[in-house]
């Protein structure tokens, strides 16, 4: 026990040493944070500004528009308005030509030669990609034109704004439905990430020791299996404190006043789901790393390695296809059954939990499946491993692997 | 009681014998040279040694016990290639190794001091390991086996890649430990060093043991046949039936006689025709000598059996 927790001390702190973990565990998040704010709190807050301009002939309606887009919920913008005239129009057009001018498009609006039908709304822009400029003259118009005809069939001004105003559901009691899901969407992204990224080092770290040959030292001293345990253990605890600061860092930012700036009262993550997210990640990462550590006694090189590392990879990415089964449906009963594959549930069954209630024995069951998974995966790895660190040159072919698991 | 014991042990990997019917021992104290042409054998005996293999058939016995995980603390192993951490300080690394070995860690930390500054490389203690020559990483290589004093020290060629003043150092800090009672196993292909240093030998080709035992024993069994002529002039003595061979080299050359008697009469008649001998030698075969005849025997004897 001695030497694997020496071999284990020795990968951990090498490995925390380097800059790719310092940067891959304080940088990633705050570029992730300033991502999520950043987008979040910029649409909540920018206001379309634009300086548009209307040519009609109701001078109600034009004064009605111009007062809900100067001043309206979500825009800001600059109105002129004007009767329509030829000078007018040659006027406007000569100031959407000029590059210095503010004017960002003109509306104008014909009336109708049969009474009664609406009128016809011509808009003319600079830019054919100003959406949100287009969008908000759009629902102003809407707005405008449907408040002018409730008024017109007698409903008083009071009766007007009760009707159209939004309805918003009120969320409060569950959390933020889209929320939840963004963050369950980061979670899976996270542990896909990090099963990867750490099944892989341990492969790696492997073969840096195959190709520098410090395993006959190493052997000379200690048992493979020994080497093995330590060295599973030690890529496991730098992965377990990389996202140790990550998932300390998201239920900081989710519980600070930032995020209930988004106007969501409840957390988007809860403490059960970081529970959960670091539990799956201990039993998928020692699925995958021990994978990856039969994989890289097998090989020579990274090269070699690359080729192999497709058996890690595709797992892992039949869960991504999964994700389009489980959101729409967490609870069906494909749902239920991939999630309990073992070497799909650090990523589904942590899915599922994040997005529906599942039931404990599920839970229990997921577990229990990945520990004899596990079990089963390193009584094979570490034969492998044991025979395949001792060879060098030419890569094993399956009858020879078959061959190291019956010496003992 | 010998110290390490090898009795009639066996490995195949795959198809190719690498190890046949090895019996070995090697005495307490003594300096032993196991040698061998490339592939013969010599790392897949080794490595049955110290347990990192273990062989099909046959026993290992160490510290005249059979082999047990725990006697490898009485152990130290220098494997044939450099097998360090690249990217990791030289201090940090042999105290790694160290306490690998059972040292604490503050012993290791010591002890890897001293022998760095023994051997002339203290300035390498803070650098990573790649950032060194080759030789320094030998010489490091070289502390790691020795940091937890080991009874029994255990080389897999010390000597490669290293310059012959750094060679001569190792040498003497080996001769050190040997006189400090310690027992050195070496393979090697420098048979000057062997001839000069062991006490024993084994030589092993195709897996096989060729030739085992002291060196003076091992000598005395061929006979003192060989010549070494300077002469100037006339060269009609050397076409002397008593010759076997000749190879010559500048200002003479060198005979393999058909018995030790033929030397005199090679001597006497080379006189008589009247050249001018300016040293005549004879000795026994040099272990180079012993080790090409013997090699090619047990290549030839194979050979014939198979064909």
């Amino acid at each position: 026990m001695h030497n694997v927790w020496l071999i284990a001390k020795r990968e951990y702190l090498e490995r925390i040493r380097t800059k790719a973990f310092i940067i891959g565990t304080v940088v990633i998040p705050l570029v992730m944070g300033a991502l999520v704010f950043g987008v979040g709190l910029l649409a909540a807050h920018t206001k379309s500004q634009s300086h548009i301009a209307v040519v009609t002939t109701d001078a109600t309606f034009g004064a009605d528009l111009k007062q809900k887009l100067e001043s309206g919920k979500s825009t800001n913008m600059r109105v002129d308005v004007f009767s329509p005239s030829d000078a007018v129009r040659s006027s406007l057009n000569a100031q959407m030509k000029d590059k210095d001018g503010t004017l960002v498009g003109y509306l104008w609006v014909t009336p109708a030669t049969i009474p009664g039908a609406r009128p016809n709304y011509t808009y003319r822009a600079r830019s054919a990609g100003d959406i949100a400029t287009q969008n908000a003259l759009q629902d102003a118009i809407q707005t405008v034109t449907t408040r002018e005809q409730l008024v017109a069939h007698g409903l008083s001004n009071s009766d007007v704004d009760t009707l159209t105003t939004s309805i918003s559901l009120d969320t409060s009691a569950t959390g933020n439905t889209q929320a939840a899901f963004f963050t369950a969407y980061i979670l899976f992204f996270l542990m896909y990430m990090v099963i990867l990224l750490y099944g892989m080092n341990t492969a790696r770290s492997i073969i840096e020791e195959k190709s520098s040959r410090i395993f006959e030292v190493l052997l000379a001293t200690i048992k493979p299996e020994e080497l093995l345990a330590g060295k599973i253990i030690g890529v496991g605890a730098v992965g377990l404190s990389q996202i140790g600061v990550w998932m300390l860092a998201i239920f900081v930012i989710a519980n600070s006043h930032l995020a209930g700036s988004l106007g969501s009262t409840h957390a988007p993550v809860s403490l059960a789901q970081i529970g959960f997210f670091v539990l799956y990640f201990i039993f998928g990462f020692l699925i995958y790393s021990s994978m990856a550590a039969a994989l890289g006694a097998m090989t020579n090189s990274e090269q070699e390695l690359q080729q192999l590392n497709m058996l890690l990879v595709i797992p892992l990415v039949f869960c991504f296809a999964m994700l389009s089964v489980i959101i729409p449906a967490p609870d069906s009963t494909l749902a239920q059954v991939v999630s309990l594959v073992p070497f799909f549930s650090p990523l589904l069954m942590d899915m599922r939990i994040s997005l529906t209630q599942v039931p404990p024995w599920q839970i229990w069951l997921s577990f229990g499946l990945m520990s004899l998974t596990i079990a089963a995966i390193l009584w094979f790895s570490s034969r492998i491993y044991r025979i395949g660190i001792l060879m060098y040159g030419k890569k094993p072919n399956l009858p020879e692997i078959f061959r190291w698991l019956k010496y003992s | 009681m010998p110290i390490v014991e090898l009795h009639n042990i066996r490995k195949v990997y795959d198809s190719k014998v690498a190890v046949e019917g090895l019996t070995l021992a090697i005495e307490p104290g003594t300096m032993f040279g196991l040698l061998g042409p490339n592939g013969s054998g010599k790392t897949s005996s080794i490595r049955m040694m110290i347990g990192m293999t273990v062989p099909d058939s046959g026993s290992v016995q160490l510290f005249d016990e059979p082999f047990r995980r725990s006697q490898l603390h009485r152990i130290g192993y220098l494997p044939e290639e450099r097998g360090l951490y690249k990217k990791m300080k030289v201090i940090d690394q042999l105290t790694f190794l160290g306490c690998l070995h059972g040292l604490s860690e503050s012993v290791a930390r010591k002890r890897a001091k001293e022998w760095c500054e023994r051997l002339q490389i203290k300035e390498a203690l803070p650098k990573k390991t790649e950032e060194l020559s080759k030789g320094m990483q030998q010489k490091i290589q070289f502390i790691a086996a020795l940091l937890h004093e080991p009874e029994l020290i255990i080389m897999d060629e010390p000597f490669t890649g290293l310059d012959p003043v750094n060679a001569s150092l190792l040498m003497d800090t080996l001769m050190g430990l040997r006189s400090q009672g310690r027992t050195i196993l070496f393979s090697t292909h420098r048979m000057d060093q062997v001839e000069k240093f062991c006490d024993g030998i084994a030589l092993i080709s195709r897996g096989r043991l060729v030739l085992s035992g002291s060196m003076r024993a091992i000598k005395s069994r061929y006979p003192r046949n060989h010549v070494q002529v300077a002469f100037t002039g006339n060269d009609a003595f050397l076409r002397d039936d008593a010759i076997v061979e000749s190879k010559p080299f500048s200002g003479g050359v060198d005979l393999l006689l058909s018995s030790e008697a033929a030397a005199q009469k090679v001597l006497a008649s080379a006189v008589t025709q009247g050249t001018i001998i300016n040293r005549f030698e004879v000795h026994e075969p040099s272990l180079e000598e012993i080790f090409i005849e013997e090699v090619k025997k047990s290549f030839g004897e194979t050979e014939a059996v198979e064909a």
